[in-house]
């Protein structure tokens, strides 16, 4: 089978949000259908072009089994079949989203901003404790 | 997207997917040429859309999927479940009702007895 087969066919439907799962195993079983059609047309005593030729014609067109593919809901991402909700569930979820994505920067954010309040803090005490105590 | 079967065939591929399978376990290009077989080849189709039907009976919970390897070929062999068994005896009563119906029409019992005019 050459190489790469049903890649345009993968990437369509990833394109088209069906599950990352069920796209990888859709391409390894067309594969494999290929193989076994392309063998059975070659035990047949058909030339090797002519079996190639064969397999993908009794396989389908891929735009066949794309439709197919695409029209039963339950293959498809939640946001796929949900995009509103997934729009209202993810809007919330934008700012820890950015947390998680940002997390080194954050961290280091966030210790140079606990530095500086525990050594503003330390100074002031030190003032406040220097200008408060009575002079002996 | 446009519907690929007329909605009063909605449930035919996978009553035929079902009841190949209600026998053993089997794969896809298996399955394909049981039902060939079986139907002395009525039914045409590109063999590539039976793996909506089986990927969608699986997600239903009818079927059940599971990679084997054999002679270093990687096969996904689908089994009915106890849901699967239901939906098929459920689908066999559905078509059995609305093929019963069609004979009823094809043989003549139009509503007043003569097909001509019915």
């Amino acid at each position: 089978m050459p190489e790469g087969q049903f890649e345009s066919l993968r990437l369509e439907l990833l394109r088209r949000g069906v599950t990352a799962l069920y796209v990888e195993r859709t391409i390894l079983e067309l594969e494999e259908h290929y193989s076994d059609l392309e063998s059975a047309a070659l035990a047949s005593g058909v030339g090797a072009d002519e079996a190639a030729r064969l397999a993908l014609a009794t396989l389908g067109n891929e735009r066949a089994i794309a439709a197919a593919i695409l029209a039963q809901p339950a293959l498809l991402t939640f946001s796929t079949r949900y995009p509103r909700v997934a729009q209202y569930l993810t809007l919330p979820g934008l700012p820890l989203m950015f947390c998680i994505e940002h997390r080194p920067e954050l961290t280091r954010w966030v210790a140079a901003v606990g530095l500086a309040v525990t050594l503003m803090g330390t100074v002031l005490a030190t003032l406040n404790w220097l200008i408060v105590l009575p002079p002996h | 997207m446009a519907q690929t079967n007329p909605p009063f065939l909605t449930g035919v591929p996978e009553l035929l997917v079902l009841r190949m399978l209600s026998g053993r376990e089997m794969y896809g290009y298996e399955i394909v040429k049981a039902m060939r077989l079986v139907t002395g080849e009525a039914i045409g189709f590109g063999e590539g859309v039976i793996y909506p039907v089986l990927h969608a009976l699986e997600e239903g919970g009818a079927l059940k999927a599971r990679r084997k390897s054999v002679n270093g070929r990687e096969r996904v062999y689908y089994n009915v479940t106890t849901k699967g068994k239901r939906r098929l005896e459920h689908l066999s009563g559905e078509w059995k009702r609305v093929s019963t119906g069609v004979n009823s029409a094809l043989n003549g019992n139009g509503a007043n007895g003569d097909p001509e005019h019915a």
